[in-house]
């Protein structure tokens, strides 16, 4: 049965590899910007998401799969809750490191 | 300090090698996060909000200048720069990939280090005073006998699996700087009226969200017996404490439940049915290893320097820094200097790679190669003859090592908080961050004088604001962050919980609470009354109506 939510919804992990924080895109892939990631509207959309995260899961790509409530306002899309959007952002005392430099901060 | 034998070697080596293998079992997908995730937290590896972060040991918080070097060498190689100094005495890495963490602990391993029992219900590091073995109030180094509990609790077959992690403290000295009262065992070296060494042993202590100061369980303890009696105290615990519930597993509940002379008593029960068995070392074992602990050899030097003294008088930051950052060390003119990594504006407990590197440089030129690190997230460079100072202090300060700050108010500890911990409800750092900027003087710090801030981003407490004089706890308030107020704590010999104040503040009003109450110190104080007797003789009415108003 699909979870209830009340609200817009992502979906996160870390990369298995490196821990670093990924989104679910709308396209099934992991990405680290979260302007890609791709929002449920309903319990039936973030059903269909989970499926695709709980399948990177267990092809060990990522871990650590959370749904979380997204923040929707404007054209943008960001975690709600500050402890997810902190996952988004990188630490805030070192605005030097995280993705909030760059999507590509470590490449 | 203490020297690897070749077991030792090898089996931090074999351990190495056994996580190297379970790693590639991981990435290949033969292990599943569930059964992995048991192993990693066993080697220290956890995954935390941005990347995983790997916690390494630091027994009782001594380091060689050459495993300083080693740890500088991981932060550069393997992270972002910088490794984070812990109230637990260790230091954590932020960044590391799970594919190089062999690599990580095997660069450890060779210089005698290792993340193993960081983590996990298990015995974890056992901490001490950051003085020990040169402090001038001591009755013997604790560190032989943290050394000789290591030895015994590392991969200790039958507290592999402990109700909940298990945290030893140990002091020598008079004065408690290693917060003993705070941990699940609390141990106090001491000489008994026959001029014996042995213990207090305390037990039941611990933060979290619900603090309890440990109690005596034994008033003297020989040495000889102190392995078989901490034997019978985890037993009873490992027996005894719950496993039903995670926020009700540690011994502090246990004792707190059964009584702590009940406790004591199933502790001397358990203990006269193993005392004579060889748990307990031989006497020339304790003796091998307290030879590791010998004193340097410093020739007695003159007190007075008149150059030191002439700097200080021109210079207030350096009379400053003699004044909080040096402590009197047991041999006359030698100091124990504490380096602050509490910078204003920093973040506290973090040092970059090329700070680590010249710390283990300045450890080689002037305290025997020796560095420690502090419970209050500082290092120490033991053993400096006084006349070094002003050449020492130079070298610190131009590297941003040289806040005068040490036991001030912007002396802060703080948990890693949101920032990086996942844990956590709130952000740490940038709370004291602020407060250190706000009070950015140092003449007014100065006249405030000891005072002990102590911020936690959550109620598991890593930043200790139980036993903050100035606690600071953050909770999650319907997704927003928000800080309560705690006064009157204690991690030392008088050790105290520290009372929520009133409502709690958010980001920039818990700063101005905090300011409010030094206020009220300040203006309420009276000769030479520091800020803990201030409260304690004031009481929290007068802090609370400067901070809410009389409505």
């Amino acid at each position: 049965m699909a979870k209830k939510i009340t609200g817009p919804q992502l979906v996160l992990a870390n990369r298995l590899d490196d821990g670093r924080a990924v989104f679910l895109t709308a396209a099934g892939n992991w990405s680290n910007k979260v302007a890609d990631a791709a929002v449920a509207a309903n319990e039936e959309e973030l059903s269909a998401l989970m499926a695709i995260a709980q399948s990177a899961e267990v092809a060990n790509l990522v871990v650590s799969v959370t749904p979380v409530a997204a923040d929707t306002a404007g054209n943008t899309v960001a975690p709600a809750h500050i402890k997810f959007a902190m996952q988004a952002r990188g630490p805030s005392v070192r605005s030097d490191l995280g993705y909030q430099v760059s999507p590509n901060w470590e490449q | 300090m203490y020297a690897y034998d070749a077991y030792d070697h090898a089996i931090v080596n074999a351990r190495v090698a056994e996580f190297r293998d379970q790693v590639e079992r991981r990435m290949s997908g033969e292990l599943t996060e569930e059964e992995f995730r048991p192993l990693r937290l066993m080697n220290g590896l956890y995954l935390q909000l941005h990347a995983y972060m790997l916690r390494v040991a630091i027994p009782y918080g001594t380091l060689s200048a050459d495993q300083m070097r080693k740890l500088a060498h991981i932060a550069r190689r393997y992270d972002k720069g910088y490794g984070h100094f812990t109230t637990r005495q260790n230091i954590q890495y932020n960044w590391p990939k799970l594919s190089e963490t062999p690599d990580i602990l095997q660069e450890l391993a060779d210089v005698e280090m290792h993340a193993i029992q960081t983590s996990g219900n298990v015995i974890r590091n056992v901490t001490t005073d950051q003085f020990a073995g040169a402090t001038a109030d001591e009755v013997a180094d604790p560190r032989p006998y943290a050394e000789l509990i290591r030895q015994w609790s590392s991969f200790h077959p039958e507290f592999s699996f402990l109700p909940r992690k298990f945290k030893i403290a140990i002091t020598g000295a008079r004065e408690d700087r290693a917060a003993i009262k705070w941990h699940d065992i609390g141990l106090v070296v001491k000489e008994n009226d026959a001029g014996e060494i042995g213990f207090e042993v305390l037990a039941g202590g611990g933060m979290g969200r619900t603090p309890v100061i440990a109690k005596t369980v034994r008033d003297f303890l020989p040495v000889k017996d102190l392995l078989s009696y901490l034997e019978a105290m985890l037993r009873v615990y490992n027996e005894q404490g719950r496993r039903d519930n995670k926020y009700k597993a540690r011994i502090k509940i246990l004792v707190e439940a059964m009584g702590i002379e009940e406790y004591a008593r199933q502790v001397e029960e358990e203990w006269v049915k193993i005392k004579h068995t060889p748990i307990d070392v031989p006497a020339e074992e304790v003796a091998r290893i307290k030879a590791f602990f010998a004193p340097p050899p410093l020739a007695v030097l003159s007190e007075d320097v008149p150059e030191v003294d002439a700097l200080a008088d021109k210079n207030f930051i350096f009379k400053s820094w003699l004044h909080n950052n040096t402590g009197r060390h047991k041999v006359p003119g030698y100091v124990n200097v504490t380096i602050s990594l509490k910078p204003h504006g920093g973040i506290p407990g973090d040092a970059t790679d090329g700070q680590m590197d010249l710390v283990a440089t300045l450890a080689d030129t002037y305290s025997q190669s020796e560095i420690r690190v502090s419970h209050e997230q500082n290092l120490i460079l033991p053993h400096v003859a006084r006349k070094d100072l002003p050449l020492l202090w130079a070298e610190l300060d131009a590297a941003g090592l040289g806040t005068p700050n040490a036991g001030l108010l912007t002396d802060i500890i703080a948990c890693p908080g949101l920032d990086y911990c996942s844990l956590a409800n709130t952000r740490s750092i940038p709370i004291a961050q602020t407060i250190t900027e706000r009070f950015d003087d140092m003449k007014r710090l100065m006249d405030i004088g000891p005072l002990k801030i102590k911020i936690s981003g959550c109620i598991n407490s890593c930043g200790h604001h139980h036993a903050g004089h100035i606690g600071i706890l953050g909770v999650d308030r319907r997704g927003e962050e928000n800080y309560q107020l705690l006064l009157g704590g204690s991690g030392a010999e008088d050790a105290s919980k520290a009372a929520i104040l009133g409502p709690g503040f958010d980001e920039h009003g818990i700063v101005d609470a905090v300011e409010k109450v030094v206020a009220v110190y300040l203006g309420e104080r009276e000769d030479g009354e520091e800020f803990l007797a201030a409260y304690r003789r004031l009481g929290a009415d007068v802090f609370k109506e400067a901070v809410y108003g009389t409505d």
